[in-house]
């Protein structure tokens, strides 16, 4: 098992772990954002940049996705090593300019402002990190966006800028954009999610007791179809929203109990 | 769409189904079609079970690639090196300027497809504009604009007002 | 003309072939070769080479005409080329009435000059027999019957043979990494996606001389252990298509492509694929994601793709250059060729010269040869009487050199050290016209469009670049601004995810270098010293030169022109629009730019 000396502190790690799984094991913080855990990694933001030892030289690598394959020395904190990384926030500031989450970031890294204008006319506020698209394709498995065009008009769309077909409303883009540009938008008049800005919307089941959304019908539809139960009463509560269900399950247990302990009624 | 459902299905067959030739795939339906057809890529996409985000982002990608009709003819101006020191920017601008088109894109009346590309291989001839595979060398904005009027209208580009644009 | 129907089965029967051939064929005393690579062809060469052929069957002497098409010499300039055997008589710009007096002058006559004549245009690139009957594919016939594939691999390390197609990486250093790699599937590829503006070698040789990179590569796969190769070709050379296409199909009828090739257990078959249109595809793992499908986005190489490429599987890519040195590498011998060049840089190396010198095509020179020897030796100097200002190498990932660095050697190394590159070989020459802003900006531009996208640095740090760079040339730059420029250009080296990001500041940074005064120029005077950036410079009447026509004043729209006959015109600075009309309309060039 190869040794990483990261900032002077020594770990074993798995051939083939990267520096990133190196640096959470010894508590150093190397910002990410187009990184993830359950997804595999791109490294197109650039923001996790550190320097390897090299001998006579140091290189620029991304953290997440350096493979360890022998003993190697890391500076997270040198000067080269910050420099690189907020030069990269710094012209991530300038393209997404409105992004909360991004200036949080941004702070933690000692970068309170840009030197450079927003230049660019398409999706702004979109940092192309592409997990929206990453987790779409490889957890969801519907693909329903991807990336569009070359060079600063890519950005990031379902298919032919339509409303796309595969999108099952699940908002789980929603949940994984780190600049929190995409959002969930519920339409309870037309019962339907639509996911801004893609356009795509999808039908909502909702409770049949009050009429609140509860998820969008194909999520649950696909959802059922994994799970291999034929108890009739499961499938039933799915359709309550889940202030029925404590309801209905509150309801339930009093009759349970006052049919066990005769005409007493008493809640425990 | 039905006759072209065999020609999809051909295009297919002749790369042995391989996703992977995916971009000679869309190459042969452009040189059948003059361009990709939202309905085609759907259909081929379909076949090779590749999602359309993965289809569409192959067709954006690549600067070959057309999602709109072209036109009769086809008008390629190189913006290489020694073409563009040698003034092709400026014909480009005469060119979109004259007829109302932008690079990459196709004339209103359907007469020519205009492409700006980086160099062709032939910069002896500099500045070079390339009309229907027949190569013109040294143009400049008079000269190009000469060749494009006495461009003529096909069959396939008859429309209404394509009598306007010959006048 | 042989007919190449013959399939091979052993390496003895390509030598068996050639034999046959001199003994068979009533071999023409005189041979016109007629190139019709796309220069010449686009100007009427194929129209030549019927009148040759016609005139070859009229002539009634005792002489055996022959007129064959060949590939591109490279001299593109002075097409159409001509060339009369034995004797090497070398015609420039042939028409058609020229045909005439060339035959009865050089091909009856005899008269023998001697010019220079680069190997490529000496067969018929559609005719594989004109390639075997010349010696092609007896290095395939020696290396299958006689060496190992390590003995290969040696003889490719004694030659010290580097890429050719910019990274100038040891080639048998990689072919060893890859044979060594973990898998019984390998893939070898070639790159012919040459992108870089103002460079056609690659195209020169995938259309000229087609067999020599399929050789090469059946060499390099016997060598590693590979039985599938791809050739991916820009989409836009389609005679280079083409070519190759019908080089492929005619190898496999003689089997020297497919199963069990001459007799032995290596088999062996190339697939063409054609570009898309993205300059990014030239970056080996952009040119896999497109060979699989996908966007051509480059990837991570820190696994490197000898170990994992193409699908996962170790792949050994290089340039067509690289793969067409390798046939006379082992026919010769690595000692050869290492006898050719500098150092550190073995053997030859082909540049296409264009821009502002009097003779544009290509040149094929041994390796540290100076810049100023090619660009007036063999360039003709510059054009038109001008002044040399610069000359830009190694595409838009390289930079511009001045004249005090003319004496500079062109290898590998030595460029580099200038703030620039050899690169795939590209060479644009400047005069004292060209604005060096101007070049930075055009270079930074085609990066911009050009770029993937999927990196941030590459991605905004070139649309920051190209921002700043576009005020300057319009007069809007601040003094800050040149120091930003190289903070930029130092992030994308350090940051950017791939070779055309880490080396996109190469233009700006080298122009900075060495044109400074010109940046300063442009921002704290609002003007440019090159008389190129509209409304930096202004337009003046030298009452010597003027003849007081008064084709100017009457061009002029803003009526800024005053003058009457016999009396010098004269400008009116506050009036001018600075729109050029009296300029370009002068007959006396008596309107200049200052």
């Amino acid at each position: 098992m190869p040794t990483v000396t990261i900032d002077g502190k020594r770990i074993k790690v798995k051939k083939d772990a990267t520096i990133l799984d190196a640096a959470n094991k010894v508590g150093i913080w190397i910002p990410t954002l187009c990184h993830h855990r359950a997804l595999s990694s791109d490294a197109s933001c650039r923001i996790c940049m550190v320097e390897v030892d090299r001998g006579e030289w140091r290189q620029l690598v991304t953290a997440c996705n350096y493979p360890v394959r022998r003993d190697i020395t890391v500076y997270v904190s040198s000067e080269r090593a910050k420099q690189a990384r907020r030069g990269v926030m710094e012209l991530l500031l300038a393209r997404a300019p409105e992004s909360r989450e991004l200036k949080e970031l941004a702070e933690r890294m000692d970068v309170m402002q840009t030197h450079y204008p927003t230049v660019t006319e398409s999706q702004r506020n979109c940092i192309l990190c592409g997990l929206c698209v990453r987790v779409c394709e490889e957890i969801i498995g519907q693909a329903a966006i991807g990336f569009v065009g070359r060079g600063v008009d890519r950005a990031v769309a379902a298919p032919f800028r339509q409303p796309s077909e595969d999108c099952i409303g699940c908002g789980v883009c929603a949940a994984i954009c780190p600049v929190g540009t995409i959002k969930i938008r519920i339409h309870p008049d037309q019962q339907e999610v639509e996911i801004s800005p893609f356009k795509s919307r999808a039908k909502l089941m909702v409770c049949r007791e009050c009429g609140t959304p509860i998820v969008s019908s194909e999520v649950s539809k696909q959802v059922l179809s994994k799970i291999q139960i034929n108890w009739e009463e499961f499938r039933e509560s799915l359709q309550l929203c889940p202030k029925c269900k404590r309801l209905h399950t509150a309801g339930k247990l009093t009759s349970t109990i006052a049919n066990k302990t005769g005409d007493r009624e008493g809640v425990y | 769409m039905p006759q072209d459902k065999e020609l999809i299905e051909q295009i297919i067959k002749r790369y042995d189904e391989d996703t992977g030739m995916l971009i000679p795939m869309m190459q042969d339906l452009q040189s059948e079609c003059g361009y990709l057809p939202v309905e085609h890529l759907r259909y081929m996409g379909g076949l090779l079970k590749v999602p359309m985000s993965r289809m569409f982002a192959v067709a954006t990608f690549y600067s070959s690639f057309r999602l709109a009709p072209k036109g009769a003819h086809e008008v390629t101006l190189c913006m290489g090196t020694v073409c563009y020191l040698k003034g092709a920017p400026g014909i480009s601008e005469a060119i979109c300027q004259e007829f109302h088109v932008e690079p990459g894109g196709t004339t209103r009346d359907r007469l020519f497809s205009f492409n700006a590309v980086n160099c062709v291989g032939a910069c002896a001839l500099a500045p070079v504009m390339i009309v229907d595979g027949k190569y013109y060398d040294g143009v400049n904005p008079k000269s190009a604009l000469e060749i494009l009027h006495g461009l003529q209208p096909t069959e396939d580009s008859t429309e209404t007002d394509t009598k306007e644009a010959v006048k | 003309m042989i007919r190449a129907s013959t399939k091979f089965i052993s390496a003895n029967d390509i030598e068996r072939f050639v034999q046959e051939f001199h003994d068979r064929a009533d071999s023409a005393s005189k041979v016109v070769r007629i190139c019709i690579g796309t220069g010449c062809a686009a100007k009427g060469s194929r129209r030549l080479y019927e009148l040759f052929c016609e005139a070859a069957k009229r002539s009634d002497q005792d002489i055996r005409v022959e007129a064959k098409c060949v590939g591109c010499h490279g001299f593109c300039e002075r097409g159409p080329i001509v060339v009369v055997e034995p004797g090497e008589v070398f015609y420039q710009q042939v028409e058609e009435p020229d045909v005439a007096e060339i035959f009865r002058e050089t091909v009856l006559g005899g008269r023998v000059e001697r010019i220079v004549l680069i190997g490529n245009g000496r067969f018929d690139p559609t005719q594989i027999s004109d390639y075997i009957v010349e010696g092609g594919y007896s290095a395939l016939a020696k290396v299958i019957s006689s060496m190992t594939p390590e003995e290969v691999i040696s003889e490719v390390e004694i030659a010290g043979l580097r890429g050719r197609g910019g990274g100038g990486f040891p080639t048998a250093r990689k072919w060893r990494s890859c044979r060594e790699a973990k898998g019984s599937l390998k893939y070898v590829i070639c790159n012919g996606d040459e992108g870089d503006p103002g460079a056609f070698m690659d195209r020169s040789i995938m259309e000229g001389n087609p067999h020599s990179v399929i050789e090469g590569m059946l060499i390099g796969a016997y060598a590693i252990g590979s039985e599938q190769g791809y050739i991916y070709v820009r989409n836009e050379y389609p005679m280079a298509v083409e070519h190759l296409k019908t080089a492929i199909s005619q190898a496999r009828d003689m089997g020297l492509l497919g199963k069990n090739i001459l007799g032995s257990s290596f088999s062996f078959d190339i697939r063409i694929n054609r570009g898309g249109g993205a300059f990014v595809c030239g970056e080996s793992t952009a040119l896999m994601a497109s060979l699989e499908g996908r966007t051509g986005e480059p990837r991570a190489k820190y696994v490197h793709t000898v170990e994992s490429g193409l699908r996962g599987k170790p792949t050994n890519l290089n340039n067509v250059e690289t793969w067409a040195n390798i046939p006379q590498i082992i026919k010769r011998g690595g000692e050869w060729f290492a006898g050719i060049g500098t150092e550190k840089s073995k053997g030859t190396k082909v540049f296409s010269l264009v821009g502002n010198v009097v003779n544009t095509g290509l040149v094929e020179v041994p390796m540290g040869i100076t810049l100023r020897r090619i660009i007036d030796e063999i360039g003709g100097g510059i054009r038109d009487g001008k002044r040399f200002k610069a000359v830009q190498t190694g595409g838009p990932s390289g930079g511009c050199i001045p004249a005090e660095h003319l004496d500079a050697r062109v290898d590998f190394d030595e460029l580099t050290k200038l703030g620039s590159m050899m690169g795939s070989g590209g060479m644009i020459v400047m005069d004292e016209n060209t604005c060096m802003v101007k070049v930075a900006k055009y270079f930074t531009d085609f990066l911009h469009k050009e770029s993937c996208g999927k990196c941030t640095p590459c991605r905004e740090g070139l649309s920051q670049m190209l921002h700043i760079l576009d005020r300057i040339t319009k007069g809007e730059g601040e003094v800050d601004e040149m120091e930003k420029l190289e903070r930029l250009a130092e992030l994308l080296e350090g940051t950017a995810l791939c070779a055309l990001g880490k080396t996109a500041a190469n233009p700006v940074l080298s122009t900075l270098r060495f044109f400074r005064e010109e940046y300063e120029a442009h921002i704290l005077d609002r003007h440019c010293p090159a008389k190129e950036c509209r409304g930096l410079f202004r337009y003046q009447i030298d009452p010597e030169a003027c003849k007081a026509c008064g084709i100017c004043l009457k061009n002029c729209t803003v009526n800024a022109i005053t003058g009457e006959k016999k009396v010098p015109h004269v400008i009116n600075q506050e009036k001018c629009t600075l729109c050029g009309a009296c300029w370009e309309k002068c007959p006396f060039t008596a309107v200049k730019k200052v």
